[in-house]
This record gives C-alpha cells, sequence and structure tokens, in this order.
C-alpha cells in the first residue's frame, strides 16, 4: 500500500484561481450587457477580438517561457484582462486598438514581468493607458448613447467599422455616430471657459454623470457587491475610492461648482466605480493589507481627481490606478498589521 | 498583568470576544459520534515511542527480551523537561529499535516493541484517597511521574505547566479541527472523571476558577456538565459553549474568545496567569491521582470517507494504526492518505504499522477523491483571503513571497513566529500553495540561523577575550621587562642579584641536571619573574640554567 504523504490541509479546498476569475468575469456581465444597450454591439466585438488577442499573446509568450500551457490559459486571468480592456475602449475602436492593447498589456506588463501573480502593473490598464497616449483620438471616438443617437449602428455597420475603419455602405457619417464622452466634453467645455452648469445643459449628461455611463456604472458597483458577498474583494478598496472621491472632490465644488465637478458627477463618470470595483481592487497589483488598501483606494480616488481637474486627460482612473501599482509594495511594506498578541492588552 | 478577576468577570458576564478572521468548516464529527466508544482486543505488538513532544527523547530502563508489568516504567526522562514511559499491558520487550514514530516528520525514533502476553497484569498501583491533601508540589510530581504529556495534539508535558500558580483553568474540549470527536466522546462518556481531574488541576495550579469550554455544535455535553457540578456542588467550574469557527480550539484562540485577552506574542498563557489543559490530559490526571494510573491509554477517533465504522476507541499507547484500521473496517484498498490528527493540522503517515501516542487523537483515513486538489498549483496571486483568515492577523501570502525569495529576515519581520500553523490560509488559498510548509521552513532556517549566528558571537567573544588576555600578558611582560632592566642598570641591585643568583647555584646538588623544579618551586613566583626576563635578555648570561625550568613551569 502507497500511502500519500503530502501535507495539510487534507480536505479539498474551497476555490481556485480560476473561479477567482470567472466570478469576477460574472461580476461584469450585467455591466456588459448595460453597455450593449446604450452603445450598441461594438461592445461585444471588442470583447471578443481583446479576449482572443489576449490568449493568442498569452499562449505564445507561455511557449516562449517554456511554460505549462494549460493551467495559465485556462485561469481566466487573460480572459479578464481582455474583457476589462474591452470596457475601457470606444465601441467603434478599429481592430487594432485591441491587438496593440493585449500587446502591452499581456506580453510587456504581464509575461515579462514574470507571468500571473508576478505583475506590478494593472495589464488592462498599462494596456488602456498607452492606447490612450498614442492613439487619443481613436480612443476618444464615443459612440452617442442610445436615448439621444440619431443612429444606433447594427452588428454589420460595427464590424465593418472596427475593420475597415468606416462605413461604405451607410448613408449615416461617422460623425454622426460618435460623441465625445461626458468627461471629455467638461474638459473641452472647461478649456473654452464655459461654466459647468452650461455644459451639463447639454443631453450627452444624464443624472449624475453620462447619460448611459451612469448605468453601467450602477451595474459595476451591483456586480462588484456580488464580488464582496462572495468574498473575492474586500469593502475596504471600493469604499475608500467612494469616499475619497466625495470627500476630495467636495471642497473644491462647494468653492467653485462652476469649474469643479460635483461628488456624484465624479462617481458616476467614467471609470470610477470599473475602477473602484474591478481595477483598484485587482489583487496582485493592489496593497494587500486591511490599512493598504484603505490608503491605496484613497490614493487612486485623489489622483484621479486631481488629474480630470488639472491634468490634460478628461479621465484619470487608469492613470491613478497606475501610479498606485508603483506605490502598492512600499504602502505595503509600511502597513504590515499588528498580529495577535501584539498589541498590548486592551483591558490592563 | 491584567488582573484576572477580571478576566473571569467577562466569563460571568456571558460576554465572549472574538478571534480575527477563522474558517467555518463542515464538522464530519456525526460519523464518529454515532457509535458507542470501544475498547480494542490487545494488538499483536504495541509499539510504544520514546519521543515525545519535539525531540525530547526519554531513556529506556528496561532491554529486549525483558518481561514488563502494566503500568511499568519502561523509560525515564533525562531532563526535566522530558516524561516518563509506561508499559501499557504486560508483556515482553521484543525489541528497542530506531522506527517511524507519529510526528509530522515521520522521523526515526527509539520505540519499544512489547507482545503483550494477554494478561494485562498491572504493576503494583499508587492510588490517593484523599488527593486535596496533597500538597500542590507532591501533585504535579505524580502527574510527571505519571508520563502525562498534553493530549490535544502538542504533547507539552504537562507537569511544566505548573511550575506558578494560575489563577484561572481552561479546560479545552473544543475539538475545533472536523472529523475529531474524541473529547467529545470522553466529555460525554466519562464526565465525572473529567470534573474530577479539573478540580485536581485547579487544586495544582492554585486557580480558583476553571472553564470547560466547549464548541456550541457540541449537543449534550454542556447539560451533563452542568448537572454534575449543580449535583456535586463544584464550584468554580463553568461551562462555556464557545462558537464553533476553525480554530476555535487553538490555545491563544481559546483564550481570547473566553477572556478577551491575548497571550503576548512569543509567551505563554502563565503570562496572563492562565493555564489551559485538553479534556483529555484532565482525565489522565484523574486516572493518575485516583487510580495510580499512568498514562497508557487516550481516546482516539478513527474516521475518514474510507472507513467502514467510524467511530471513538479507547486505545493502549503504542496500538499499531493498521490495528485500529481494520477494527474500524477501512478499506485497504481505497485508503489513499493517513492522516494523524485533523484534516487542517494532521500530517500523513508513510506506513500503517506505527503505533499511536500520547498524542495523537485522531486518525483519518482519507481516499484518493477527497485528497485531490481543487485546481493546479499556481503562483499567489495576493488575493488575500488568507489575510483574512488569519486568526494570528498575519499577512500569510507576503510571508509566502518573502520566504520564497530566501529573504528570511524580512519573514521575521512580518512576525512569522507568531504562526500557529492552523492552516486556515492554506485551505482558503485559491492558487492551492501549501502555505503552512512555507512557515514552518523559515522557522526552522530562521531559528537554525540564529542558533549559527550565536554560536559565531560566542566563538567571536572568546576570541576576543582569547585576544584581550595575550595582550594583557604581552603588556605585563613588557612591564617587567622594564622593571627588570632598569633593576639592571642600577649597580647596587645588580649586584644583589648576581650575588643571589650565585648563592643558589651553590647549593643546587648538581648544577649540570639543571631545571630540577624542586630547586625553583619554593621561589615560584620569582623564579617565573626571571624566567621572562631571561627569554629576552641575553645579557643574563649567568641564569640561562634555570631557563628551561621555568619555562616548564609556566602555566600558561
Amino acid at each position: 500500500m502507497k500511502l500519500s504523504i503530502e501535507s495539510a490541509p487534507h480536505i479539498p479546498r474551497p476555490i481556485s484561481v480560476q473561479k477567482v476569475m470567472g466570478l469576477v468575469i460574472l461580476a461584469l456581465v450585467p455591466a456588459l450587457l448595460a453597455h450593449w444597450w446604450f452603445f450598441g454591439p461594438g461592445i461585444l466585438v471588442q470583447v471578443i477580438l481583446a479576449v482572443g488577442f489576449a490568449l493568442a499573446f498569452e499562449a505564445a509568450m507561455l511557449k516562449a517561457r517554456q511554460v505549462p500551457l494549460k493551467p495559465f490559459l485556462t485561469d481566466l486571468s487573460a480572459v479578464l484582462t481582455g474583457i476589462l480592456f474591452a470596457l475601457c475602449v470606444p465601441p467603434l475602436a478599429p481592430w487594432w486598438i485591441a491587438l496593440l492593447g493585449m500587446f502591452f498589456a499581456i506580453v510587456v506588463a504581464k509575461q515579462l514581468y514574470g507571468g500571473i501573480g508576478n505583475n506590478i502593473f494593472n495589464p488592462a490598464m498599462l494596456g488602456f493607458a498607452v492606447m490612450l497616449i498614442a492613439f487619443p483620438r481613436e480612443m476618444s471616438n464615443w459612440l452617442a448613447p442610445r436615448d439621444i443617437a440619431i443612429h444606433m449602428p447594427g452588428l454589420w455597420e460595427t464590424l465593418q467599422h472596427i475593420f475597415t475603419g468606416g462605413l461604405s455602405q451607410s448613408q449615416v457619417a461617422y460623425d454622426t455616430l460618435t460623441q465625445a464622452t461626458p468627461l471629455d466634453t467638461i474638459k473641452n467645455g472647461l478649456r473654452q471657459g464655459q461654466a459647468l452648469s452650461e455644459i451639463r445643459s447639454q443631453p450627452v449628461f444624464g443624472d449624475f454623470g453620462g447619460m448611459g455611463w451612469e448605468w453601467i456604472a450602477n451595474w459595476y458597483a451591483i456586480g462588484g457587491l456580488f464580488l464582496w458577498r462572495q468574498r473575492i474583494i474586500t469593502w475596504h478598496v471600493p469604499a475608500a475610492v467612494i469616499l475619497t472621491t466625495i470627500a476630495f472632490s467636495l471642497p473644491f465644488f462647494l468653492y467653485d461648482s462652476d469649474v469643479f465637478l460635483s461628488p456624484l458627477q465624479h462617481l458616476f463618470s467614467g471609470g470610477t466605480l470599473l475602477g473602484a470595483f474591478f481595477i483598484a481592487t485587482d489583487p496582485v497589483t493592489g496593497s494587500s493589507t486591511p490599512r493598504g488598501k484603505l490608503i491605496f483606494g484613497a490614493g487612486v480616488a485623489i489622483l484621479m481627481i486631481l488629474i480630470r481637474q488639472f491634468g490634460t486627460f478628461p479621465d484619470g482612473v487608469a492613470f491613478s490606478v497606475l501610479l498606485m501599482n508603483s506605490a502598492a509594495p512600499l504602502i505595503d511594506r509600511l502597513t504590515i498589521p499588528k498580529p495577535y498578541g501584539t498589541k498590548g492588552q486592551r483591558h490592563g | 498583568m491584567v488582573g484576572n478577576s477580571e478576566t473571569i468577570s467577562y466569563v460571568d458576564n456571558g460576554k465572549l470576544c472574538q478571534f480575527h478572521g477563522g474558517l467555518i468548516l463542515e464538522h464530519h464529527k456525526c460519523e464518529s459520534m454515532a457509535r458507542p466508544l470501544a475498547r480494542p482486543l490487545l494488538p499483536e505488538y504495541l509499539r510504544v515511542s520514546l519521543r515525545l513532544n519535539r525531540g525530547n527523547v526519554s531513556k529506556p530502563v528496561v532491554e529486549t527480551g525483558d518481561k514488563v508489568l502494566k503500568g511499568q516504567v519502561i523509560a525515564v526522562p533525562d531532563t526535566p523537561r522530558g516524561v516518563y514511559v509506561h508499559a501499557p499491558t504486560s508483556g515482553i520487550i521484543m525489541e528497542i529499535t530506531q522506527r517511524p514514530v507519529a510526528s509530522p516528520d515521520a522521523d526515526l525514533a527509539p520505540v519499544v516493541c512489547i507482545r503483550p502476553d494477554g494478561k494485562d497484569q498491572w504493576t503494583p498501583r499508587q492510588a490517593v484517597a484523599e488527593p486535596f491533601s496533597l500538597s500542590r508540589q507532591e501533585l504535579v510530581q505524580r502527574i510527571r511521574e505519571a508520563g502525562i504529556v498534553g493530549m490535544g495534539g502538542a504533547g507539552f508535558p504537562t507537569h511544566l505547566k505548573y511550575q506558578k500558580p494560575a489563577e484561572l483553568l481552561i479546560i479545552n474540549g473544543a475539538e475545533c479541527e472536523p472529523y475529531i470527536s474524541c473529547d467529545e466522546r470522553l466529555m460525554l462518556d466519562y464526565p465525572h472523571e473529567l470534573l474530577q481531574g479539573t478540580r485536581l488541576l485547579m487544586h495544582a495550579s492554585g486557580a480558583k476558577e476553571a472553564i470547560i469550554a466547549i464548541e456550541d455544535q457540541v449537543g449534550r455535553v454542556r447539560s451533563v456538565l452542568e448537572k454534575i457540578i449543580r449535583e456535586k456542588h463544584y464550584p468554580g467550574i463553568r461551562v462555556v459553549k464557545v462558537p464553533t469557527i476553525y480554530p476555535a480550539g487553538g490555545e491563544k484562540q481559546l483564550i481570547k474568545v473566553l477572556t478577551c485577552q491575548e497571550v503576548p506574542s512569543g509567551g505563554i498563557p502563565m503570562d496572563l496567569g492562565i493555564v489551559v489543559q485538553n479534556t483529555g490530559t484532565a482525565k489522565a490526571v484523574r486516572d493518575a491521582i485516583v487510580e495510580g494510573t499512568p498514562l497508557i491509554q487516550r481516546f482516539v477517533t478513527v474516521t475518514g470517507d474510507v472507513v467502514g465504522e467510524p467511530r471513538n476507541f479507547e486505545a493502549l499507547i503504542g496500538t499499531p494504526f493498521r490495528h485500529l484500521l481494520s477494527l474500524a473496517k477501512t478499506d485497504d484498498e481505497r485508503l489513499h492518505r493517513l492522516v494523524v490528527g485533523g484534516p487542517m493540522m494532521g500530517y500523513a503517515m508513510p506506513e500503517v504499522g506505527t503505533g499511536i501516542d500520547k498524542t495523537s487523537n485522531c486518525l483519518l483515513a482519507l481516499s484518493e477523491e477527497i485528497t485531490r486538489h481543487h485546481g493546479p498549483l499556481m503562483p499567489c496571486i495576493r488575493c488575500g483571503e488568507c489575510v483574512n483568515v488569519c486568526p494570528q492577523e498575519l499577512l500569510p501570502h507576503q510571508l509566502h513571497w518573502y520566504i520564497k525569495g530566501e529573504n528570511l529576515e524580512m519573514a521575521r519581520e512580518h512576525h512569522v513566529f507568531d504562526c500557529i500553523e492552523c492552516g486556515a490560509c492554506a485551505w482558503v488559498c485559491p492558487s492551492q500553495i501549501k502555505l503552512v510548509d512555507y512557515y514552518r521552513y523559515a522557522k526552522a532556517e530562521l531559528r537554525y540561523l540564529d542558533y549559527k549566528k550565536a554560536k559565531a558571537e560566542r566563538a567571536r567573544e572568546q576570541h576576543e577575550k582569547h585576544d584581550r588576555r595575550l595582550e594583557r600578558l604581552k603588556a605585563e611582560r613588557a612591564a617587567r621587562r622594564k622593571r627588570h632592566t632598569q633593576r639592571l642598570k642600577d649597580p647596587a641591585s645588580a649586584r644583589e642579584n648576581i650575588a643571589a643568583t650565585l648563592e643558589r647555584l651553590k647549593q643546587k646538588p648538581a648544577p649540570n641536571r639543571a631545571g630540577e623544579p624542586a630547586s625553583i618551586s619554593p621561589e615560584g613566583d620569582k623564579s617565573k619573574d626571571n624566567t621572562a626576563e631571561t627569554t629576552d635578555n641575553p645579557e643574563s648570561s649567568n641564569r640561562t640554567e634555570t631557563t628551561p625550568s621555568g619555562k616548564d613551569n609556566n602555566p600558561a
């Protein structure tokens, strides 16, 4: 009788990396559907493109690194990176945006650092940030949301635009399809000296954030709460991002509400809630101590607001996450929790 | 230190604290609790390990071929921390040999193999009729002579816990590991004995209060114990239910739950005036004092998914695993892993012929299906679930990264020595990393490094001391030489010197056999003085004869 002498635990464990990633993807599904509803089928094409490229690059790099393919291709981490990236790019962005974005995300940010678990920067955000800097025009042409769109592109038109860059057979000009994002609109308006109240009267804005955008943001939050209930994320990072966003933007807003965005506008615009629940909570690249997570989330929120208000880019979630990524190891070092038995006596 | 009256007042209020993290696990205790306790027939042989608690090996006092009686001492400790070992039954010593023992490393240690003669004949026992008339010291001495160690798993020699008086005794009946039910069985089957043992331990520790802690999922135990406490009017003993959260039965966690206090890092419960003892230990103490029975048997749960009739046994120490497994109708074909202890902290044994020892609370026989991993081994993704569940509030993933990178000092800085190795982190790890293995490695390695460092430090100190002494001697020699040259320069004292030497030479019986120690020894110090000078002073040729002897006598 040959007995196995592996060490404890000897009973099955409840979770795997694949399951963690799978749950995160599941939590993104409602927001994906909302995205589809408001901006048409472009998001689906972008997801398929990004996931496809991500897996291809992942496989190629694993092969080059002589690492077994199967466990790392099926862990769903590359799939998640692809989806997160796709959620950030305009629905009609040309196909090579996904290709290049995934190259920087998977090859540069992830595999060159040693693959899953070893990367310093959030792959999806790094890919997105590189694309945003390199191709600002392609990355800022968003579709108008369903409620104010003159024309919603169908699947065929979407595919045509993504792969050929134009709409040959369409009567609709590209310019009538696309529109600046709400945050872009604000940035441009402020540059032209308009007051926020004036800018916000444009149809692209909704109750809090941008029309359609705010609903997608809601679904991000609901998906995030699901992840919290599933113990995939803790409350620390989302709470820190949201509360800091409110607390940090409120004084500015009260000081001059014509130049500074309201806390709600900040929360429901751009990538704030996506960042709070899905990006800044990335365990690999974020802080991992309870106090560190609070600092990390607060840092993301503060940098995001500073970039939005004073930087050249309309949104700052990607950049602030990347900046905080680089600070995470230091934050972890400085926030080692005090273990049991070192806190001194509580009733002494 | 905190007043322990305060400690106890928390319990009075019925207020319990929580420890950080922890897990809710499936109990799997009903399987073995469904059947009554059984006493196995005598096995063909017993293998009694002489190594208990972390490398303390007792010295055998019997030899191969000796006939021993039940309860007879077969090994004695050679340190105060060691324990006595007794023959579990009467029979013949077959051999004393190195064999794998039931320990995490399944290491080789001396094992006494006894073939029972079937008579189960006792050696004379010393029962104490009035145990409470014994002094604390006498009680502790008897506990020691009965070979009692902590029976919850760690096997810490019990007598060492009673060196100082305590204020609170905690009887740990919170079996937090799944599958194990031997404490519950014991509490239900021997409630009187348990309570008597508790009272004896209160006497031994001087504690006025005792808490018997049980998990809130063990149904009848509380009412059974409380009924006896009421009927017998045992003062100061309380039964407290604690939430069933793994590892609530860990000593530190249990203290936190019951008293809201934390054992200082690196310290022991006694630092808070608390002694924690397993239920089995309490009963063993009672048996030792009231019956004079040394620790030769224990409750052991035999369970697992390949065990046909899981149950608890009251088995003799040294009973081979094989014997118990077959009595519990284990399916040998499907047996894939045999664990001693629970599924979270237990260790897998390489063979079934080993005997149980004083700490073996459970034999867990598992199939391949149940031990199979949920997913492949992956790199850590820092998900932080280990941080959430760690009852010691450590950063298990950070420890893992540092240890993986051989940065052991950083592991120390991240409090690796506070890890209790409960395995909660490893259980929740989605990457299926055997985290506890890393911490054990780091602890062992750091202890070794510290030992080496201390040794090097000692060597360095010795060396410096040696250097200092040489320097001092050199300085003394220089001073003497200086004194002497001054004396030589002074004509009066030089003449005197020469005269004295000539006088000495005259008295010598055989000048050519110079160097007879006898001739010089009376003037010990002075001659040494001379020696030192002469070696460096060729001028004083008239004194050369004394030189060799002086050198020989020089104790340096």
